[in-house]
């Protein structure tokens, strides 16, 4: 994606009043780049405007969401006229820099466009960040600021209106919070430099009573880091969930597959599991009531509902499976009582799976295109009413390919010098690295994983302040939102680590994180991830990491210098990593704590 | 500045314009006859005992011209040299302002005699209570609603909702726009004139193909209306090269000029309240210091007349360069009859008055909504409605002014004079 770098000009047309009765599906306010998002939206809408694509992709019709982008230079404007630059550098919390960026004033030369904008349309919106380095070849935002949805359906356009530009601002805002800044040092931004295009969009859905959302969102990816059994890498990958794709990007339960073997399920141990594993709630635009006024708060408008909820709604009649308990058995479609299995099984498996094979060739027609490997985000709707399923693109973005030529065997993974060994891995190279974070096994509790990722972070801040890069290991899934299922960390809570290590232990089974935005910055960072499962965590050499030096120690988590570097290694062909020492007998002289030897392509 | 030989009279002008739009729709002679004149008009002494403890009468007016519409709206002048015929004049203006970008108000202004330089704080207080004392029955939020304008302020406007609101027994915010915003006065109200103006600018441009990155201005004073509008044109790219202003201490004009473009913080940070800049720090900065009549003469493609009535006239039209595309009217009245017919023969794209300087009375029609809501709106809202109403009035006009090969000020008056005289024919007045 050469010519794709987020900070390139592209040419779109400037918006006009009567953009809404146009034909048109992309217009810009404002001087100024788009924005990663924006531009990548700019390009895939000249490709999807191809009657030839569009005949590939039949029954299916795929379109961006009719979009209009803020340029960078609305941005600049604003915070220079509100005199808000100072919190680029401020350690001011997240709601006294939301709060500043409320009071302030939009540039009046734009407020006419917006207002005209929200008087003309009457579907949500999503206001999402654009900024220069998010979603960027080689720096990855995505996720570190913030996207807000706006139902959008008073009667009174003032209040459409105001509720709009209170989007506007949060995301405005979000260019400056404190975890915004963290990220930014752990890949060495300087956020002064930092500038934040907005991509305003229809949300793409239908509206059910008191919710309007797509029947399926999905995350699909040209390559595989996760390829499994059949399926190789070149093949992609498909994360599906109902709803919208809060669910995905956020690291919720979503359906894991390639588009190549729509048939094969996830690998789940027994049909009850599926059921107990599986989406049981889902992300919908509130429509309804209107919640309590919090214009900081991202999710202000959204809804979180649950299978039956859908069910009344109709629309999981060819998204759902049926269990029956009593034979343990699952039925394809909801045409028998029971509890309802969200695998997307009659969309997958019925009739050849039009859906995936569109979805296959939308990829494929996207990576051919920038001639890189994509990410696309989609929200896909059909309706009796429409005449042809929509797959609305919401969002591209490149995505990294590892390579090197670290080669691990099975063997490597269960030497005696090893710290810890991994036959689930991600990532390609090695890296070597004397500062460790750990959760220490002897007072991991899962009931406190929210501390946890509180007691992380504030070792993550200061590794980061020091331009310490670390290795970090902890129990469950890293960057989940439950709670329950690990350690629920935001991507810029352990920016600074260079590996991560995922331990699961027979209580608290990590799960991947494929598929959320956490994930997307693992792998488009190249950090190295290692899945250390349950049988080789007990393998796992602890006292090792407690002969190294203490650095500060909380309640659950211990930050440690090692005198001798470990070295991370990563044989992204096969899966497999292993931590161990760089000098099995301890020999080298004292580590300096930068990296040796770095993970390939990373620099 | 040169005045013509014949005396100026605004309400003559006002009715001279009327005439034409009336022929123009072919208006009944009823429906003429009414619309050429006020509706109403009231005229009374204000007796103030002054701080040397004797008693001045003052001579005060209100002119209600048509309120068919809706409550009329219309400021009041503090001016020695008041005349019934300049309110009656610019109460006929207001009619047809807030027609043209469709606000539901009538016309109406006001004005007393007096020269606040010359009143203490106490005295000013004063006269303003008088006026409301005398015409307290005739005004309300919703049959007629004062507003600043020619020295007064929102401190003058404070004294007269306070004495209205303490005969009438009443909290009525509503009653009086150009409030403090502590009291009930709306966001971007200081912005209004200046923005709206740029806003209209903005729209001409674009009909024209020209890009605000490619074009100068010229503008004529350097009071509330011109300063925001230089700050907003500037800001969607415009330049502007020539500001002029009066300069009490000469007691003449000055064009300040900076080839490459004058910097408003710098010239903000050099000038009195009254929008007077300092001359010899003027110089300092790097402007030349041109005659008063020298903005009218610049090298540039847009002219901003935003100061006072009777700037472009028959003895300085000649001397408007041949770069210029477009007058900006943010003045009311700046252009004469016989000035405006020779910017029509050469072409020269005009916004009119009653529509580019709309932008005040729009937001004071804002004021009045939010005072009598009792709610009041962020300056995004404002400024946001503030825009639409502006750009969509522009369209109207241009629209009307292509599809019948009218004259920018001939459409806008088309516009405005369609709407009054429906509504006075919808109420059976006519």
């Amino acid at each position: 994606m050469a010519d794709n770098e987020p900070g390139r000009a592209c040419s779109i047309p400037y918006f006009s009043r009567d953009f809404l009765r146009s034909s048109a599906r992309l217009s810009r306010i404002g001087e100024g780049a788009l924005g990663g998002k924006g531009t990548g939206l700019a390009r895939i809408d000249s490709l999807l405007s191809r009657p030839d694509i569009q005949e590939r992709l039949a029954p299916y019709e795929a379109r961006i969401p009719r979009t209009v982008v803020l340029a960078t230079g609305v941005f600049d404007s604003f915070v220079e006229r509100n005199g808000l630059a100072q919190f680029a550098t401020s350690s001011d919390p997240d709601p006294v820099v939301a709060r500043a960026f409320q009071n302030a004033v939009l540039p009046p030369e734009i407020l006419g466009d917006l207002r005209a904008l929200i008087d003309g349309v009457r579907v949500p919106l999503a206001v999402r960040s654009s900024s220069l380095l998010e979603d960027s070849l080689s720096r990855p935002f995505a996720g570190v600021y913030a996207t807000k949805m706006t139902p959008n359906n008073q009667a009174d356009p003032d209040e459409r209106f105001r509720k709009f530009v209170e989007a506007v601002k949060l995301v405005y805002a979000s260019t400056y919070y404190l975890g915004a800044k963290a990220y930014g040092r752990s890949v060495a931004r300087s956020l002064p430099s930092e500038k934040m295009a907005v991509v305003i969009q229809e949300v793409v859905g239908s509206r059910h009573g008191p919710r309007f959302y797509p029947r399926v969102s999905a995350v699909a990816r040209s390559h595989d880091f996760y390829a499994a059994g059949a399926a190789r890498p070149e093949e992609g990958v498909v994360s599906l969930a109902l709803g919208l794709g809060k669910t995905i990007v956020d690291g919720g339960a979503c359906w894991t597959y390639s588009p190549a073997h729509p048939r094969v399920p996830p690998p789940y141990g027994s049909n009850r599991d599926l059921l107990r594993m599986s989406q049981s709630r889902f992300w919908a635009v509130n429509m309804g009531s209107p919640p309590v006024y919090d214009p900081l708060a991202e999710a202000e408008y959204l809804v979180q509902s649950s299978l039956q909820e859908a069910e009344y709604d109709r629309v999981i009649d060819d998204l759902a499976s049926t269990y029956e308990a009593s034979s343990d058995r699952i039925y394809l479609g909801v045409g028998r009582e029971g509890p309802r299995v969200l695998d997307f099984g009659p969309l997958l498996r019925l009739g050849g799976s039009p859906f995936s094979t569109a979805l296959r060739e939308l990829v494929s027609a996207c990576r051919e295109y920038v001639d890189a490997q994509v990410e696309l985000e989609l929200a896909c709707d059909w309706s009796d009413s429409r005449s042809a399923p929509l797959l609305g693109v919401v969002q591209v973005r490149p995505m990294l390919v590892a390579d090197g030529d670290t080669s691990l065997s099975v063997d490597d993974l269960t030497d005696s010098t090893n710290i810890l060994g991994a036959s689930h891995a991600v990532g390609h190279g090695r890296l070597e690295t004397a500062d460790v974070v750990y959760v220490r096994p002897d007072t991991f509790d899962p009931r406190e994983t929210v501390q946890i990722a509180e007691e992380v972070a504030g070792l993550n801040r200061d590794l980061v302040e020091k331009g310490r890069p670390y290795l970090l290991i902890g129990f469950g899934r890293w960057g989940t939102t439950d709670p329950w299922g690990g350690i629920p960390v935001r991507w810029e809570q352990v920016g600074g680590a260079r590996a991560i290590v995922e331990v699961s232990l027979p209580s608290f089974r990590a799960a991947p994180s494929q598929g959320s935005h956490f994930f997307h910055n693992v792998t488009s960072l190249q950090v190295l991830y290692l899945g250390v499962s349950e049988s080789e965590s007990e393998r796992i050499d602890w006292s090792l990491l407690e002969r190294g030096t203490e650095v500060a120690r909380t309640d659950h988590v211990t930050h440690v210098r090692l005198d001798s570097p470990v070295r991370v290694e990563v044989d992204g062909r096969n899966g497999r990593g292993r931590v161990c020492p760089v000098d099995p007998e301890g020999g080298l002289p004292g580590a300096d704590g930068s990296r040796t030897e770095s993970a390939d392509g990373n620099d | 500045m040169t005045k013509s030989n014949k005396a100026y009279n605004s309400f003559e002008v006002a009715q001279s314009q009327f005439d034409r739009v009336a022929d123009l729709l072919d208006l009944k002679a009823a429906t003429r006859e009414l619309l050429r004149s006020p509706l109403r008009e009231y005229s009374f002494a204000i007796p103030v005992r002054m701080d040397d403890g004797s008693v001045q009468v003052f001579r005060a007016f209100r002119v209600q011209h048509n309120d068919a519409r809706g409550p009329s709206k219309g400021g009041i002048r503090f001016h020695p040299l008041e005349t019934q015929d300049t309110v009656r004049a610019l109460a006929m203006w207001m009619t047809w302002k807030c027609a043209v970008v469709d606000i539901p108000l009538g016309g109406a202004k006001g004005g007393v005699i007096c020269d606040p330089h010359h009143l203490s704080a106490r005295e000013q207080e004063l006269v303003c209570r008088g006026w409301v004392r005398q015409i307290v029955k005739n005004v309300g939020p919703t049959i007629d609603v004062p507003a600043p304008d020619v020295m007064t302020s929102a401190q003058h406007m404070t004294w007269m909702l306070d004495e209205f609101e303490a005969v009438t027994g009443s909290r009525a915010p509503g009653f009086i726009t150009g409030k403090p915003i502590s009291l009930g006065g709306s966001q971007g109200r200081k912005e209004a004139t200046g923005y709206g103006l740029v806003f209209t600018l903005r729209e001409a441009l674009r009909e024209m193909g020209l890009r605000p990155e490619d074009t100068v201005a010229s503008v004529q004073g350097f009071g509330n209306v011109a300063q925001y509008a230089i700050e907003l044109f500037t800001q969607i790219g415009g330049r502007v090269e020539a500001v002029s202003c009066w300069d009490q201490a000469d007691s003449t004009s000055y064009t300040y000029r900076k080839k490459g473009g004058v910097d408003l913080a710098e010239l903000r940070a050099i000038s009195d309240p009254f929008g007077g800049i300092h001359s010899g720090r003027a110089i300092e900065l790097g402007y030349e210091k041109l005659s008063g009549d020298a903005w009218i003469e610049q090298d540039v493609d847009i002219l901003i007349p935003a100061a006072l009535e009777n700037a472009i006239r028959a003895d300085n039209v000649g001397r408007i360069g041949k770069r210029v595309r477009i007058v900006a009217e943010g003045a009311n009245g700046p252009t004469t009859p016989e000035a405006d017919s020779a910017l029509k023969d050469r072409g020269i794209f005009v916004l009119p008055d009653l529509l580019a300087n709309a932008g005040g009375v729009t937001c004071s029609y804002f004021e009045q909504v939010q005072s009598n809501m009792n709610y009041y709106w962020a300056k995004d809202e404002v400024l946001g409605k503030l825009d639409v109403k502006m750009t969509s009035a522009f369209l109207a006009v241009h629209e009307l002014a292509r599809k019948q090969k009218l004259y920018m000020r001939d459409a806008a008056y088309v516009i405005a004079v369609t709407r009054v005289a429906e509504a006075c024919h919808d109420r059976g007045w006519v």
